[in-house]
């Protein structure tokens, strides 16, 4: 039977580890992560999830251990945020080349430095082009449900990448909403058997030499690494279906239909758009409603799947819209703007016509973008729309 | 495939002449010494005149009554009193004076190694004379698969091929094998574009993260009850003393069951001949250069097998090829602790390359680098504490090991007296660690 609880969006993530059965689950603690895996601890500690616990001596080896176990066979697990992934970078590099299935929560967390502790998502982006899948959360329900999906992207033949859950630090970490367990026995079903990648595996059963030395100037090399290379784009590639498919099952399981790439609130005739990712996303629709309430034709696009980058939904939605305002919580030095806003910009290249876009930056270092703030986006936004220029960034919370 | 056999051998620098070999030979055999110590040529030198047990011995060939045999099962070239008809001819057949006529008897008389005990080994106060069983491995193990493809790039007189083939061929098919960047992969072993060089499940870690994929392999094959894999590394000291350390010590502290052998080259050989925190006291390395201002390595080795004692690992030795059955009898052990904790084998390896010393005197190397003390054989456990396994006593100078090493070419009294005080403080220490009761190795 499922179950009803009203908890905090670590523990959310917990209970979508746990119910994903994963053998093997490593943990190193760090701001606002830790009690994400203090609950997975307890749970193992308990007995309510059989998995393996290993508790390691910092973010390098967190990763390590489970390439360790992937290799073997391992269904794994674990989570982090800035620094710690800072720290796993070596690692974490090596994950999607190696085809690694796993799954990782990333506790969005701005990056040192300035010192800092609270929410923001340049962790993420920061790490966008190494091979990851990323998908963005925007409650504490969705956080639980797409982690097992997440399991059945990796874990599918066609995709074989390592898939980062993020949800933001402070807001979804800590903030508490109520939560809908779903039964084991329909996680179960929705998983399956577990898949294994047996193309890179350590099994004297199976003996074969892992991640030989590729590449060089002449012979066989260069091309042999090309084609790792156009693997891995593959993989991204078929993700995209397979990520489609996978909500699409998880909502015939469960009755939760979650938007699989891109969700598009109040687009139908919308005439100005905002782009949002993360938690952010339910303040920014409440903004989109009142501005609706005064007469204004705005709609919002939501990024649940930031890598593969769905460039094509995203270029459809925004298709017919006369100015778009992307909303990030991270920054994209040497551009000067939002890591989101230069993605969706790429996006609208593919558009037979010009749409203008502006770059809003919000909700750095733990900030709150509240519902105002978004009204000034909107009003920003819809200038844009009358033909106002933007050259700028707008820094959201700059005069708080 | 031959047979191997102990043998006694004579190390011409070590004997000082003073022939107790001789007199315990002759009381033991009740008649003339069957071993000789006669004057060399060089003043103060001397040579060993005795039977070799020559694996085609002339004098079995000479003799015309059948009455010397070499013996398939020990390669003593044994006398057979009663077929013997005195004619001499074997003595003048042996170039090494080593069957001779024993006057008090007129009967020729010959060394028969006294069953496997020599007496004259026992006697000799200098270790010139030793029993060597080393044949035993290559008797017990020259069988055994090669797990390791033959063409293996590995400089020649590489030493680390030479551990990572004994290694394998001891241990098998029913392994993990991890060979951190270096020249262990570096030679071959993970191999190039899609073709492995090892018959064992293979694989790169991160120069930074072994030990940990291997507990990560560990725990999830001990989960689903494959709990008789060995896990293992043939990692080089840089990735482990340095970069990848905080793996190691997380792994040894979590009591990872997991094999960790450390090949030390004492450097980065593979990219050039780097110093890493394993390189000695005034060693030239490529970042250590010698110049005016600077003579080799300025500080001094970290002394990694004994912070993994710190750590009380399930088991922990030092190992050398220069003494093979030690090295074997020490990677049994290493493997068998394996399965129960984290089980770490140092095992030290000249690199003819990045030392500047002839391949050929490789082996002469290690040997020499035990003899001085400059690398101590020992082993610990957490029930028997530490234990030397080769006597440090009577050492030979480190001097005598330094100046046949190139890398250290540049060295000038005051180093060499700074490395001599080390290595005699790092005796003094593991003296005192194996004098302590196993339950408190906290002398360190």
């Amino acid at each position: 039977m499922s179950q009803t609880v009203v908890i905090d969006g670590n523990e959310a993530a917990a209970w979508g580890a746990a119910l994903s059965r994963p053998d093997m689950v490593a943990v190193y603690p760090i701001t606002p992560q830790s009690s994400l895996v203090e609950y997975l601890a307890k749970f193992i500690a308990d007995g309510r999830m059989d998995a393996d616990l290993m508790d390691v001596e910092g973010e390098h080896s967190v990763l390590s251990v489970l390439h360790g176990a992937c290799l073997a066979g391992a269904r794994t697990y674990s989570a982090t945020s800035a620094q710690g992934l800072a720290y796993m970078f070596e690692p974490y590099f090596r994950t999607p080349g190696l085809r690694l299935p796993m799954v990782v929560s990333l506790v969005n967390r701005d990056s040192v430095s300035p010192t800092c502790v609270w929410g923001g998502q340049q962790d993420a982006m920061t790490v966008k082009e190494v091979g990851w899948i990323h998908m963005f959360c925007e409650t504490q329900q969705e956080i639980c449900d797409t982690i097992p999906i997440a399991y059945k992207v990796a874990e599918h033949p066609e995709v074989m990448l390592p898939v980062n859950v993020n949800h933001d630090g402070n807001y979804l970490s800590y903030g508490v909403a109520k939560v809908d367990l779903p039964d084991q026995a329909v996680v179960d079903a929705f998983l399956g058997e577990k898949s294994i990648n047996w193309h890179a595996c350590l099994d004297p059963e199976r003996p074969m030499a892992v991640d030989p030395l590729t590449g060089g100037a002449t012979g066989a090399g260069p091309a042999t690494f090309v084609r790792y290379r156009k693997g891995l784009c593959g993989g991204m590639r078929a993700a995209l279906d397979v990520i489609v498919e996978a909500h699409a099952e998880w909502g015939r399981k469960t009755g939760r239909h979650w938007s699989p790439l891109i969700e598009e609130y109040r687009m139908e005739d919308a005439e100005v758009a905002l782009v949002t990712i993360g938690s952010m996303s339910g303040a920014a629709k409440d903004a989109v409603d009142e501005a609706r309430l005064d007469g204004r034709r705005l709609g919002l696009v939501k990024i649940k799947t930031f890598r593969p980058f769905p460039v094509m939904q995203m270029a459809r939605a925004l298709a017919k819209v006369r100015a778009v305002g992307v909303v990030d919580r991270a920054v994209n030095f040497g551009w000067n703007c939002g890591p989101v806003f230069q993605e969706v910009l790429a996006a609208l290249y593919h558009l037979p016509v010009r749409v203008p876009a502006m770059s809003f930056i919000g909700g750095l270092a733990g900030a709150d973008i509240t519902v105002e703030h978004f009204a000034q986006a909107i009003e920003r936004t819809l200038r844009l729309a009358a033909g106002e220029t933007a050259v700028e960034p707008v820094w959201l919370n700059e005069n708080d | 495939m031959g047979t191997a056999f102990d043998t006694i051998t004579f190390k011409a620098s070590s004997c000082d002449g003073c022939g107790k070999c001789m007199t315990a030979c002759a009381e033991a055999k009740q008649g003339a010494a069957r071993i000789s110590i006669v004057p060399g040529t060089k003043e103060s030198s001397f040579e060993l005149a005795m039977c070799r047990q020559c694996g085609d011995p002339k004098c079995v060939m000479v003799c015309p009554a059948g009455a010397l045999a070499k013996d398939d099962g020990s390669g003593v070239v044994q006398w057979d009193a009663s077929r013997c008809i005195d004619c001499l001819l074997c003595t003048a057949g042996c170039s090494y004076g080593g069957i001779s006529l024993d006057s008090h008897t007129a009967r020729v008389s010959k060394c028969d190694q006294c069953d496997g005990d020599p007496a004259c080994v026992k006697a000799c106060p200098t270790d010139a004379l030793q029993w060597v069983t080393a044949g035993s491995v290559f008797n017990k193990y020259g069988d055994k698969e090669d797990m390791f493809v033959p063409g293996l790039s590995g400089c020649q007189g590489c030493n680390s091929e030479l551990i990572m083939r004994h290694a394998m061929r001891k241990i098998g098919r029913n392994s993990v094998l991890a060979t951190p960047p270096g020249c262990i992969p570096g030679m071959g072993s993970v191999g190039y574009n899609g073709k492995t060089g090892t018959k064992v499940p293979v694989f790169h870690p991160l120069l930074t993260n072994t030990a940990s994929m291997l507990a990560g392999i560990r725990r999830y094959y001990d989960r689903v009850g494959r709990k008789d894999i060995v896990v293992m590394a043939l990692a080089g000291d840089g990735g482990t003393s340095d970069c990848g350390f905080h793996a190691v010590s997380g792994a040894a502290e979590r009591g990872e069951k997991v094999l960790y052998v450390c090949v030390d080259n004492e450097g980065y050989m593979n990219t050039g001949m780097q110093r890493s925190s394993t390189t000695p006291f005034g060693s030239w390395t490529s970042t250590t250069p010698v110049g005016e201002h600077m003579r080799g390595k300025s500080q001094d080795a970290k002394n990694l097998p004994l912070i993994m004692v710190a750590h009380k690992c399930a088991y922990v030795a030092t190992a050398s090829t220069g003494y093979m059955e030690d090295l074997y009898d020490k990677l049994d052990k290493a493997v068998e602790a394996s399965f129960r904790g984290f089980s770490y084998l140092h095992i030290y390896s000249p690199c003819p390359t990045g030392w500047r010393i002839p391949s050929s005197k490789v082996i002469e190397a290690c040997r020499m680098s035990v003899d001085s003390n400059f690398v101590t054989l020992w082993e610990y456990t957490r029930e028997g504490g530490l234990r030397f396994t080769r006597s440090p006593d009577r050492p030979i100078p480190v001097r005598d090991y330094v100046k046949m090493i190139g890398k250290y070419r540049h060295l000038d009294d005051a180093q060499l007296d700074h490395i001599q005080s080390r290595v005699d403080e790092q005796v003094t220490l593991l003296k005192r660690m194996a004098a302590a009761p196993a339950a408190e190795p906290a002398v360190i």
